[in-house]
């Protein structure tokens, strides 16, 4: 086990470093694959550790960008502090709907129904309220500074971004480790033998999907000083809530690196097919390598590939399993 | 209330209640008999369109006489799909289950988009504008008999699992897969079949759409989203229960545009959703769990 | 791909210089690269596109890249950038497949591609990210395609638009409603609006609503249609207009609607003096009036059309005709004024240095354009001062690609315009 924390400090060095050498293209690569590894992470503590199946995430995001950035244009307040008022009301909406999933016992698909309508709904009454632009969303206002959380150069998000999924990617690890994620996972391998054994699993899902929401919701404060504009349907759409599991399952579920390696894989395979074969007369072509190149990673690695990269390294690692 | 408005949009929502059923059916069949949510279900039945609209255009037939073919290509395009993915996933972890097929439908539509281009196509087929009237009301015919016809598919598509032998082997296969196989029964053929039926259901409807709506590559997406509320309504597996859900759903989106803008109407489908799912969470009439 | 890196890889590592470096940084790169660009065929200069190619848009998205391209090649067959000696251009592609996130990031890959200026973006949402980018990194930006006002009142330095406001729409599109009101001594009481959700929608409907309501024109608008984008039916929303009784229907949609919604009109039976669009897509593009057929003509459109005197347009055309068997109509034409205007800009400039292109682009005042309207020039938040409308009317004409006509104003009119619209099902 050490010598896998070591050679993870040595990577996280390495990505420490490797903004000398990189253009701005690259570096905003990065930024999304940090991105999304970390939204990743924040969906993979529900439904990778308990099983609760969430396909309405974008719901989250969509609380956090939208909060911090009315706020940050009404009142002037700092992103940095709107992103934990945002925080918090995400979690409270998660909380709630957690709490309807919960009580009636949804599981599995029925869960995902309630998750995908509690989204499309904030979408449709946010896509009414006048006071965010409706259906227009909210042009933000470019003015560089940190207290402001915009950035001329790609650098500042890079770094913002890769702590993001440090830090969010090392409280999950924690978690796994306590006894709360040991119960998770005993939630998501059985529920009923849990509750059997007398575990309280109403309590560990309602905290589950609340750090998970909260965790969400910080992204979609950096999505909207990143992106520079909000609507509806792109941040409480189901487009996202399906993008950003994509790569957990990818990299492997309910594992603390899993969401990392997938978003390592997908962003740039999505990034590459684009930049390549979006030419002229060929479009579409580059979603159509996607989705193939995605099915063939879930036929082929169906543990996901951290497994296999596990598997690779083992002698030089010493790992156990 | 204007009541000769609330009955226009009363007949409007029937007609459409039938072919969001009918698109919602296949959907049904295929999460009862596999377990799994085909998310690329609405794509399918744009290729199903752009069949029946090829035929259209090249050969001069209808799409009323192409249904058929369209169904057909559509049974072969789901066949294929399952032998070659699906039964690789079928006892992967659900959320694993979703990606093969969300890329799947990615690569439906953006075969579309590479193949018929991006435009929106809206041939003029002959019904395409006949209507009669009831009293106050205008009756849509193309409506009218895709409402009829998906009635009639729904019907005999129960019948065919009731009946029939393969119909009975998916049943089986439905109820027990290990058990299939202990007796005999090739289950990645009848899952193969399943899915090519249910495929073709939604091929189906894409041929009765076409002189309904235009055709485009991104139709699909919002059609999967319909169908997946219209079958939790109805009951997960429950085939004439997805039929009735899609009325319940036809008729409460059309009456709801008289109070709400459309850009609304789906906040109550949704709520609707959530409220029967809480109630009665195996759907209306029972289904799968 | 190979030859294109090994051949980009020094352009792009000098325009990367180039635009994150100070200005002096950037005239030392240029004083270096220009000796060696005269002695041999000058290096392209590189137009970086950005339109939603896939997605929802794709339809519009495509055609915005032929509009760029066929503008591209025009130049070029007159000898490339004079001033640059004779340096022929290029287009460099993006897809921002209708996400904003994907537009900023095939941004940033076209300017490391080497791309000296931006044109897109059609879709205001990835027209802002652009236009946020394009002053984070200090290059210039066009904006060929999109009418959110917002996109230029961020007070951004590097961002101008060639295309009309919503607010441009509005008034334009009130202003023709009365002339011919006037003109045909007509009086209509009633009108419904509809508009399609999202945020173009939203915007020209709301603009057109507010301000065609302060403009006294006697016409009171009765009812408010709003629906989903990629809506499948709108049977229920057509019910509602019939029951509103409007004698005018003013509709904002994007391709497909239109299409349902005018079928679902003649099904119904909703009598109508006509359907004026204030300044919408579906109306005037080729799929539409070849599908449509009868039922796609008298529908007029407020849009910002192209010139039919004009030689450059006239040129264009017959290009365009023989090359997509379309005509260049409000978005593709734009698309092709875009790079034109930025070929006037470099020609102007001299140079590839962003400010200098900046400073070109703000003197800017181009004549030579396709479009109704006077000479471009650039009001200092960046807008097209003289971007304006006109309407254009569909009408019988044995070939579909002739169909499209510019009625009002006089100046550039074709044909006469009909009004009142003979009922959709009273066409024979």
């Amino acid at each position: 086990m050490k010598r896998l924390y070591l050679l993870l400090g040595l990577l996280l060095l390495v990505l420490l470093l490797l903004p000398l050498v990189l253009d701005k293209y690259a570096l905003g690569i990065f930024v999304m694959i940090f991105f999304y590894a970390y939204l990743g992470q924040s969906w993979n503590v529900l439904t990778g550790f308990t099983g609760h199946i969430s396909l309405g995430h974008a719901l989250y995001v969509g609380i956090g960008a939208y909060v911090s950035t009315f706020l940050a244009q009404k009142f002037g307040l700092s992103p940095w502090l709107g992103m934990l008022a945002g925080g918090v009301l995400a979690t409270l909406v998660a909380l709630s709907l957690g709490f309807l999933g919960f009580r009636f016992g949804l599981r599995g698909v029925y869960f995902v129904i309630l998750t995908i309508s509690c989204a499309e709904i904030a979408r449709l009454v946010v896509s009414h309220i006048d006071a965010v632009g409706s259906f227009s969303g909210i042009f933000l206002d470019f003015k560089p500074g940190l207290a402001n959380f915009q950035f001329r150069g790609n650098l500042p998000y890079y770094y913002i971004s890769l702590g993001f999924m440090v830090l969010g990617s090392l409280a999950v690890h924690l978690l796994a480790r306590s006894r709360t994620g040991r119960l998770m996972v005993a939630i998501r391998e059985d529920e009923q033998a849990a509750l059997a054994l007398g575990v309280n699993t109403f309590k560990y899902s309602m905290t589950t999907i609340g750090i998970s929401a909260f965790m969400t919701s910080l992204a979609g404060t950096f999505y909207a000083n990143y992106v520079y504009y909000l609507s509806p349907n792109s941040m409480f759409g189901m487009g996202l809530s399906i993008d950003l599991i994509l790569r957990p399952i990818i990299g492997g579920l309910g594992t603390v690196l899993g969401p990392i390696i997938g978003s390592f894989v997908l962003t740039p395979l999505s990034e590459v097919s684009r930049a390549y074969f979006a030419k002229g007369g060929l479009e579409g072509m580059h979603l159509v390598l996607y989705g193939v190149l995605a099915i063939l990673v879930v036929l082929f690695m169906r543990q996901g590939i951290l497994v296999y990269i596990k598997r690779a390294l083992k002698p030089l690692l010493k790992l156990e399993d | 209330m204007n009541l000769a408005l609330a009955l226009q949009l009363l007949i409007q929502g029937i007609l459409l209640g039938g072919i969001y059923g009918l698109t919602a059916v296949g959907l049904s069949l295929i999460f009862g008999v596999m377990g799994v949510i085909n998310f690329a279900h609405g794509q399918m039945m744009v290729i199903g369109m752009y069949i029946s609209y090829w035929i259209l255009v090249l050969v001069g037939l209808d799409p009323y006489l192409s249904l058929p073919l369209a169904a057909g290509a559509i049974f072969i395009l789901g066949y294929v799909i399952q032998s070659t993915v699906v039964n690789r996933i079928l006892d992967f972890p659900e959320a694993m289950q979703v990606l093969p097929l969300v890329a799947m439908g990615l690569i439906l539509e953006n075969l579309a988009l590479l193949f018929w281009g991006p435009d929106h196509r809206s041939p003029s087929t002959a019904l395409g504008l006949a209507t009669f009237t009831l009293g106050t009301a205008t009756v849509d015919v193309s409506r009218l008999i895709a409402f009829s016809l998906a009635i009639a598919f729904t019907v005999a598509l129960f019948l065919f699992l009731k009946k029939s032998a393969i119909g009975k082997r998916i049943r089986a296969a439905a109820d027990n897969r290990l058990g299939a196989q202990l007796v005999g029964i090739k289950v990645n053929r009848i899952n193969n079949i399943a899915f090519g039926l249910g495929a073709a259901t939604t091929g189906a409807a894409g041929a009765l759409l076409l002189p309904l709506m235009p055709v485009s590559p991104h139709l699909g997406h919002d059609f999967t989203t319909t169908a997946f509320v219209v079958v939790i309504l109805g009951g997960m597996g429950n085939l004439l229960g997805a039929l009735v859900g899609g009325l319940i759903l036809g008729v409460t989106e059309s009456l709801a545009t008289l109070l709400l803008p459309a850009t609304l109407k789906q906040v109550v489908s949704f709520g609707l959703l959530v409220v029967i799912m809480l109630i009665r969470p195996q759907g209306l009439f029972g289904g799968r769990r | 791909m190979g030859q294109k890196k090994s051949e980009g890889k020094e352009v792009s590592r000098r325009a990367f210089l180039k635009t994150c470096g100070a200005a002096g940084l950037g005239a030392m790169a240029i004083s270096f690269g220009v000796p060696t660009l005269l002695k041999a065929q000058p290096k392209p200069i590189k137009i970086g596109s950005i339109q939603p190619a896939t997605g929802p848009l794709a339809v519009i998205g495509q055609g915005q890249r032929r509009g760029n391209q066929m503008a591209v090649d025009f130049i070029n067959a007159k000898g490339g950038i004079k001033s640059l000696g004779g340096a022929k251009l290029e287009l460099v592609l993006g897809d921002s497949e209708t996400k904003s996130e994907v537009g900023r990031s095939e941004a940033d890959r076209l300017i490391k591609e080497g791309a000296v200026v931006l044109v897109g973006a059609f879709e205001s949402g990835t027209g802002m990210a652009v236009a946020t980018l394009a002053e984070q990194r200090g290059l210039p930006f066009l904006v060929d395609v999109a009418t959110l006002d917002d996109i230029t009142q961020k007070g951004y330095k590097y961002t101008f638009r060639i295309f009309p406001t919503s607010t441009a729409f509005a008034q334009r599109g009130t202003d023709f409603i009365k002339e011919i009101m006037a003109a045909k001594k007509l009086s209509p009481k009633r009108a419904v609006v509809t508009y399609v959700g999202d945020a173009f929608g939203k915007t020209q409907g709301g603009f057109f609503i507010k301000h065609f309501k302060a403009a006294n024109t006697g016409i009171e608008i009765v009812e408010e249609i709003s629906y989903p984008l990629g809506i499948p039916d709108l049977s229920g929303e057509v019910a509602k207009i019939k029951a509103a009784k409007p004698d005018l229907l003013f509709p904002i949609c994007r391709p497909g609607d239109s299409m349902i919604l005018t079928r679902e009109l003649y099904k119904q039976r909703v009598e109508l003096l006509g359907i004026i669009s204030p300044g919408s897509p579906g109306w005037y593009e080729p799929s539409v009036v070849r599908d449509l057929d009868k039922l796609a003509l008298y529908v007029m459109d407020n849009v910002p059309w192209i010139n039919p005197a004009s030689p450059v347009y006239q040129e264009a055309n017959k290009l365009f005709e023989q090359k997509y068997k379309a005509y260049l109509d409000t978005n593709t034409g734009w698309a092709y004024t875009g790079v034109l205007v930025i070929a006037d800009a470099l020609e102007r400039a001299a140079s590839i240095d962003p400010d200098k292109i900046v400073a070109a682009f703000k003197a800017t005042n181009f004549k030579d354009h396709p479009m109704v309207g006077d000479a471009v020039q650039f009001a200092p938040n960046g807008d097209n001062k003289n971007a304006t409308t006109a309407m254009v009317q569909v009408l019988p004409e044995a070939d579909p690609l002739k169909r499209v006509k510019v009625v009002l104003p006089q100046k550039f009119a074709q044909a006469k315009l009909v009004f009142p619209a003979p009922q959709l099902w009273d066409r024979g």
